[in-house]
């Protein structure tokens, strides 16, 4: 190496031009590309949203979307209404599901009244409602669409994961996972219970459905821990909104 | 409290190295001797103590969605996290890259030592991971953040004090030729995270009776299901 | 490998065998114990490896003579979180269920140290072409442990092998679970990547002692 790149002066002006071409270079495909991004997330969730609800491409073992070019047209098919629910307010808005559950959570944290997304879809004359939620599991954010009837019995369940740990706790998004949630009963005698993710309760093949467990995954404690937190804090959130659709 | 909890926690139950599994290759390689290892972990503690902090400010002003609000209301829809991971490890590289300068001045014999390893201090996934759990975790104040910072560094250092004391004393025991050196480092290594993992049932456990019922089964040793579940149950907060 | 000059083909076939960047260099451990629980995701990250370290020796060995030695980690460090960002934020754009399965890697990819170690080591001090080998080389070897290490512990861990279920079920109590064989959840324990890691690396040894260690 020559002495030319060992003076200060060479390395501050290097640093610059790399700061600047790096910089432009990232900001540049960011903001290039970001519609594109924008669009297939906003896809995603669409496809999330009928996933739960049973609406997807599945085959004998494994998850299955519907192809994305479907997914706006059968997602204006079987969503009938997009609520917000912000406290006593029940307001409709066909955007909901657009709506960013960490913002909103961060919001609350602030003394706002957090405002709920929850989608209506009518499917082979059954109502569904579909609740987005998100909470943390080992590494990183983890996130779920539940379906559930009005009773709060849940009829199906998508969850992703941001980075867990692949074989273990990546199973969140696995058939064999999210299957077992349906059927279970978020509610006990009357009262909310949430879903535990549990070790050990000798029912593997999850036959009973009324003691608001499921079977975890081995090895994946922590984002067993974390899905159960997850259900149980934010689908409590909702609990009030289904009160009022018994009373109707 | 919060800090005293937050610090053990970090130390022991999220062990860097133990329980997350991060930082591993220097800690590898850099564990022959008591001394290097002592001057490596100092130097964690201090990169993760200053750079933890520092990418917190980063987070909350500059990269989280609306964290520019600062600037004025107009800011509010920008969204620049896509540059957290670039950000972060620009810090960490400047502040590695200023240690290296300040070791080689004063302590020129454990710069030799350190050798390639101190620049890969900056891609120790054990510096950028402590940045990106602070993060992910969402650490309300600059306060615990140091806090979490010191206290996985700490964490670290023993991780690396216990095994360079091991190797120490290992010289001295017939250990098959093939195994020496690195290849007994791994498998003391994989058995004491096994040990570790039982920090993992601390502090987590106990919100319900179903948790309490497994600790019992997991200390009789009565438990009758599947192996696999007894596994499940004796590393209770480990993944 | 008629193309390449003998001093070449060594570059590709060292870090196979001899010097292996996980078992001899220690380089790339983390990665190595976070991703082998599960075979297909040791095999993503090996070819995501592959791809980073490839370009990423090319680029850095052609900017090896303006490089400032003083900011050199920093550059390189950009450098290659530029490369990975950019090349998650086209996949976003144009092959988003790929990116999917992708984007838990790219932190690992970014602090990998094999990759830092391999521009260290060689790409700051050679050639484009010989660090494009070196690259190859490295990542080669590297993945070859990986799918070692995720085949063991996929297969007596949870059973199966690239999520095929080739032992039979274990609630079902078909294949080999039908004798009482129970699977080993253990093997699914980041610990056990550890002491799989020194079990190859004391086979590796035995055949080769060359490579022992004095202590």
């Amino acid at each position: 190496m020559s002495n030319r790149t060992e003076s200060n002066v060479y390395t501050i002006i290097f640093a610059i031009a790399m700061v600047i071409v790096v910089g432009g270079l990232l900001a540049f495909t960011a903001s290039a590309l970001r519609p594109m991004i924008d669009n297939n997330e906003r896809l995603e969730k669409q496809q999330n949203i009928l996933y739960a609800m049973g609406v997807n491409d599945n085959d004998e073992s494994s998850a299955v979307f519907v192809s994305t070019k479907e997914a706006p047209q059968l997602f204006e098919k079987y969503i009938s209404k997009q609520l917000v629910i912000q406290g006593d307010n029940v307001s409709e808005d066909e955007n909901a599901y657009l709506i960013d559950v960490k913002k909103e959570q961060a919001s609350a944290k602030e003394g706002n009244e957090r405002r709920l997304p929850l989608f209506v879809g009518e499917k082979d004359g059954k109502t569904f409602y579909i609740a987005p939620i998100r909470g943390k599991g080992l590494w990183d954010a983890i996130w779920a669409y539940i379906a559930m009837d009005k009773d709060m019995v849940v009829q199906g369940a998508y969850f992703d994961h941001k980075g867990e740990t692949a074989g273990l706790g990546a199973n969140i998004k696995q058939r064999f996972f999210m299957d077992d949630f349906i059927g279970e009963n978020l509610m006990n005698n009357g009262e909310f219970k949430g879903i535990t993710v549990a070790k050990g309760n000798n029912d593997p093949k999850n036959e009973n459905k009324n003691d608001n467990k499921v079977d975890a995954i081995a090895g994946a404690t922590i984002t067993g821990d974390g899905v159960s937190a997850m259900l149980k804090s934010e689908l409590k959130q909702y609990v009030p909104y289904f009160e009022t659709l018994k009373n109707e | 409290m919060e800090h005293i909890e937050l610090f053990f926690k970090s130390i022991f139950i999220d062990n860097m190295v133990f329980a997350t599994f991060l930082g591993m290759c220097s800690y590898l390689a850099v564990s022959k001797k008591v001394s290097t290892a002592v001057g490596l972990g100092a130097a964690v503690i201090f990169v993760l103590a200053i750079t933890v902090p520092l990418n917190w400010l980063l987070d909350q002003y500059l990269l989280q969605p609306g964290a520019l609000t600062w600037l004025g209301p107009e800011y509010a829809d920008y969204n620049l996290s896509f540059l957290s991971f670039i950000m972060f490890i620009a810090t960490i590289a400047t502040m590695v890259q200023l240690v290296e300068i300040v070791v080689e001045k004063f302590s020129p014999s454990l710069y030799n030592s350190l050798g390639i390893f101190l620049p890969l201090i900056a891609v120790n996934c054990a510096i950028l991971g402590g940045s990106l759990f602070m993060q992910s975790r969402e650490i309300p104040t600059i306060g615990l953040a140091t806090t979490y910072g010191i206290g996985s560094g700490i964490g670290w250092f023993l991780a690396i004090l216990a095994i360079a004391a091991i190797r120490e004393k290992i010289r001295y025991s017939n250990v098959p030729p093939a195994l020496r050196g690195l290849g007994i480092t791994f498998i003391i290594t994989g058995l004491m995270a096994i040990g570790f993992m039982s920090f993992g049932g601390m502090l987590t456990g106990g919100d319900d009776e179903g948790a309490k019922k497994e600790e019992t089964v997991q200390v009789e040793g009565t438990n009758t299901d599947s192996e696999e579940e007894v596994i499940a149950n004796n590393i209770k907060g480990n993944e | 490998m008629g193309l390449l000059s003998k001093k070449d083909a060594a570059l590709i076939k060292d870090p196979l065998a001899d010097n292996n960047p996980i078992t001899i260099q220690v380089l790339g451990i983390c990665s190595a114990l976070a991703i082998t629980a599960e075979l297909e995701a040791a095999i993503v990250m090996s070819v995501s490896v592959l791809f980073v370290l490839g370009i990423g020796n090319v680029v850095i060995s052609l900017m090896r003579n303006i490089i400032p030695s003083k900011i050199r980690i920093i550059v390189q460090l950009i450098v290659v979180a530029a490369l990975v960002i950019i090349v998650d934020q086209v996949l976003k754009a144009f092959a988003y269920e790929l990116s999917k399965t992708l984007s838990v890697f790219v932190g690992l990819i970014i602090t990998n140290c094999i990759i830092m170690g391999r521009f260290e080591a060689f790409a700051l001090g050679n050639g484009p072409w010989r660090s494009f080998l070196d690259g190859i080389g490295n990542s080669l070897g590297y993945g070859v442990i990986l799918i070692i290490v995720a085949f063991f512990r996929e297969l007596l861990g949870a059973g199966t092998l690239l999520g095929i279920k080739v032992l039979g079920d274990p609630i079902e109590k078909t294949g080999v679970y039908a004798f009482g064989y129970e699977n080993n959840g253990f093997m699914l324990l980041a610990p056990m990547a550890l002491i799989v890691v020194g079990i190859i690396i004391w086979i590796q040894r035995t055949r080769n002692t060359s490579l022992v260690e004095d202590h």
